[in-house]
């Protein structure tokens, strides 16, 4: 019964939320929010000389995990006293009685002694990460190669898809506000950009895509009144991503909390991936359903009066 | 009879056909390797992060050049340097150069360099004139193999004829070292030939091979580094085995603390067992045709041959000197008349010779790299903890499945459509699998993550669709069926073409880690799109006319 009046409550809510949001506000208010995001990362450019927090693997360095009975503290002392030309420089507890250990990067002799004193003080039960900060630079390089290249190939794909120019940009640039107020979002949870959250970034990239593609074929190639399809859209386009929304939100449950009910620890990759895919799939409800829908029904609203198209117009 | 109809039709139906043939041959290959172990086709292998061991990530130091430089200049810097006299180039061809030295030498001294074979004449108030024959880029990879004291090799590429050193270096040293002598770098590039790094890799195989590893297989990747995934092992033997081999180098004493190279690590062929011969320790080795033929020239050159005592031989690994001795007298003479293959480097009758004796004899088997190796990158992760990583992967995959399936039954409401999508998806996880099984993929975090970026955009394809389908609430008549279908498949089509397009530039890169998940992720949207969906649409059609009637 009570799952009954939630059904029917989705599409009162869509009917409602079309009746109360104007065109204008569909439009401005994700634009402001891209625009916030695109100020945050430059200032964070600035002062940091990245837009987001780097990762170990793009700025090298070394992260230990061990297992001690000893806090966090007291293990980062004990490797700060034995090593003390390349001390740890952070330490935190990561659950399952084991605790995680960074170290910026040193060179091989360093490594080894420290792999040397690793093996014989803490066993196999060890796990290890390194790289140097030259071939971080390099991946570093990469990443944003395979960002940039993803992003242009699908929005070439895109014009081809609808070789139609508004429509076309509106999905391209609703793509573009999710990578930026994700990696906003990233910057702002402290969620470090790893080689896991590189490949979240190109997910995104891809599920977004899916509902945008959805809505613009929807709204361009499907006769009927406006606000129908976009009521028909939206639910169809919901649903995906709440789908979606939910199974990201049990793999973020499972690989982040999973050290907190047993002797397991987390998966750093794809806790991290999951955190990233949830903010970015979050981002998209907003510039899917607002942005890109706000731009579609200014556009395909606005050549009514032109006279070359009936199925465009409302009301 | 009617259900009959029903069930013919879908069992007969190509996409279901084709569906059901891909699922039955991924459980094929996924299950039988399980059961039968023996068969050697097949069967899941996961990475490192999920069994446990370590991995390296070797970088070969060197670089490759474009070099344009005269042949004059270079041989008038190199021959004033080493006579300590005026040198005046008088002429150069093409494959010559002729000079006159303030001094008298003979052809053996001017050849001494290594830069071509000489011809001497004159002598005339203390001037010598010199011919030499020259190749301008042996030429100049001799000035950087004496600028550079490493091995200079010319290597030939699309690109054109490199010269590539065997050293660590940058673009500004090497424009120093040709600023003496006027040349100028035209290309410039890091890293070594594509040759020399499977030479590297091959040796480092051979070596893990000499450790009993003989399953461990380095593999090259983007073209310029070396990955070694040991599983099982942990990192300081990873390290040890791998990373330490340096570069060997066998030279001869000229004067003083100055010597020649004779042979590299390469040239060596075999390496014996340490053994007491009368009671000295030594080490048997053999030399290849042309290591002898080289150990012979700089024995000559040295003159190491007829003053062995003040010439001796010294061994470098990683510019460390591991032997030094002279050659024995026997040796010696043998030299002057043949090279000779069959060596043995001897210490003393001591406990302490017997163990600098064995050291020397892992060197030499194994220190045989063509250039030195840098880790930039490595890790390792306890058994233990890959195995808590299949488990709550496994744990997440499911927890996932039924929050999906909830999810899905919440909108529609009718198990009908929701146990066929969760199937449909479901058998998209076990051919992603199989494939994975039968190209004998490692299956591991980055991989996993793929297959759930496949199983999400899955999911939403079958969701457009249900709801193209349903767009009135029921199953519509045959023709506006098959037209929104086809719309559908629009729409999906279009969405997967990106999600490859997006995928296809982390491939291509070559990109560490995550070229496993792009793959994936590709594969795994091939799969989806033309084999799973295509089939779901035909079955929800099925199960609606059912409901309906």
């Amino acid at each position: 019964m009570v799952l009954l009046m939630k059904k029917i409550n989705i599409e009162q809510y869509i009917e409602s939320y079309l009746k109360k949001v104007s065109t204008a506000q569909m439009i401005i208010i994700p634009l402001v929010l891209l625009l916030i995001s695109l100020i945050i990362l430059g200032w964070s450019f600035i002062s940091t000389g990245s837009p987001v927090e780097l990762g170990v693997e793009f700025t090298g360095g070394t992260i230990v995990t061990v297992e001690s009975p000893l806090s966090f503290e007291e293990v980062k002392q004990q490797f700060t006293s034995r090593f003390s030309d390349t001390p740890p420089i952070s330490a935190r507890d990561y659950g399952g009685g084991r605790v995680m250990l960074q170290f910026a990067p040193m060179d091989e002799a360093a490594q080894m002694e420290l792999n040397k004193y690793l093996t014989s003080n803490y066993g196999k039960e060890v796990s290890l990460q390194q790289m140097s900060a030259q071939y971080g630079h390099d991946l570093q390089i990469s990443a944003i190669k395979a960002v940039i290249y993803a992003f242009l190939g699908m929005a070439v794909l895109v014009f081809i898809i609808f070789r139609s120019v508004v429509p076309s940009g509106a999905v391209v640039l609703s793509a573009f506000s999710d990578i930026v107020i994700a990696a906003t979002l990233m910057n702002l949870f402290g969620i470090a950009l790893s080689l896991g959250t590189v490949a979240a970034l190109l997910m995104l990239i891809g599920y977004s895509i899916d509902s945008d593609i959805l809505l613009t074929t929807r709204l361009l190639k499907r006769r009927g009144n406006l606000e129908d399809k976009i009521k028909g859209a939206m639910k169809t386009g919901l649903t995906m991503t709440t789908t979606t929304l939910a199974a990201i939100f049990i793999l973020f449950l499972v690989s982040t909390c999973a050290q907190y009910v047993s002797s397991f620890s987390r998966i750093d990759i794809i806790s991290d991936i999951s955190a990233v895919l949830l903010l970015g799939l979050a981002t998209d409800l907003m510039n899917t359903w607002m942005l890109n829908t706000g731009i579609l029904k200014w556009y395909l609203g606005r050549e009514v009066p032109i006279g070359k198209r009936k199925r465009g117009r409302k009301k | 009879m009617r259900d009959e109809e029903v069930e013919k039709g879908l069992a007969s139906n190509p996409r279901i056909l084709l569906l059901g043939g891909a699922i039955i041959i991924s459980l094929i290959l996924l299950l039988l390797p399980a059961i039968f172990p023996d068969l050697g086709f097949g069967g899941l292998k996961y990475g490192l992060d999920l069994d446990g061991g370590s991995w390296l990530q070797l970088r070969p130091e060197g670089a490759m050049a474009q070099i344009d430089a005269d042949v004059g200049t270079i041989i008038t810097q190199e021959y004033s340097s080493f006579l300590n006299t005026t040198v005046t180039v008088t002429g150069t061809t093409d494959t010559s150069v002729s000079f006159e030295v303030e001094t008298l030498v003979t052809a053996k001294q001017i050849e001494s360099l290594g830069y071509g074979q000489a011809a001497v004449s004159g002598g005339r108030g203390g001037v010598s004139a010199v011919t030499l024959q020259v190749d301008k880029n042996h030429v100049i990879s001799r000035y950087l193999e004496n600028s550079y004291k490493t091995e200079v090799v010319l290597s030939e590429d699309r690109d054109g004829l490199w010269h590539e050193i065997r050293k660590q270096t940058s673009a500004e040293e090497l424009e120093d070292i040709l600023d003496d002598v006027g040349g100028s770098v035209i290309l410039y590039r890091d890293g070594v030939s594509q040759a020399t790094l499977a030479k590297t890799k091959e040796i480092l195989e051979d070596k893990l091979n000499l450790f009993g590893l003989s399953d461990v297989k380095p593999i090259i990747v983007e073209r310029k580094f070396i990955l070694i995934d040991l599983a099982g092992i942990d990192i300081e033997t990873a390290m040890d085995l791998a990373a330490t081999p340096g570069k060997f180098e066998i030279r001869i004493q000229t004067q003083g603390n100055e010597s020649i190279h004779a042979v590299y690590g390469e040239d060596i062929q075999t390496v014996g067992i340490h053994e007491a011969n009368n009671g000295v320790w030594g080490v048997p080795f053999t030399l290849t045709q042309q290591g002898a033929d080289l150990l012979r020239e700089a024995a000559i050159e040295t003159n190491a041959v007829n003053d062995p005592l003040n010439h001796e031989v010294i061994m470098y690994l990683d510019d460390g000197i591991i032997f030094s001795a002279p050659l024995n007298d026997r040796l010696a003479d043998n030299l002057k008349i043949m090279p000779v293959q069959d060596m043995s480097a001897s210490f003393g009758t001591d406990t302490g010779s017997k163990e600098s004796a064995k050291q020397l004899e892992s060197h030499l088997k194994v220190g045989a790299l063509p250039v030195n190796v840098e880790v930039i990158g490595s890790g390792q992760v306890p058994a233990s903890l890959g195995a808590q990583f299949k488990e709550l992967t496994a744990i997440a995959g499911l927890l996932a499945i039924i929050m999906v399936s909830f999810m899905i039954y919440l909108r529609y409401r009718k198990k009908e459509i929701m146990l066929p999508m969760i199937i449909t998806s479901i058998s998209e996880v076990v051919m992603i699998l199989g494939f994975a099984s039968a190209v004998k993929w490692q299956l591991d975090l980055p991989a996993i993550a793929g297959i759930i970026a496949v199983i999400g955009t899955g999911i939403d394809h079958l969701v457009i669709i249900t709801d193209e389908v349903l767009y009135e609430g029921k199953l519509p008549p045959t023709k506006v069926y098959l037209a929104r279908i086809s719309r559908a498949f629009g729409i999906i089509f279009a969405a997967a073409a990106t999600t490859i397009i997006a995928m296809i530039w982390l491939f291509w890169l070559g990109f560490g880690a995550l070229k496993g998940f792009a793959l994936t992720t590709i594969i795994g949207v091939l799969i989806g799109v033309l084999i799973a969906r295509p089939a779901y649409a035909r079955i929800i059609k099925e199960v609606l006319k059912e409901e309906q009637e």
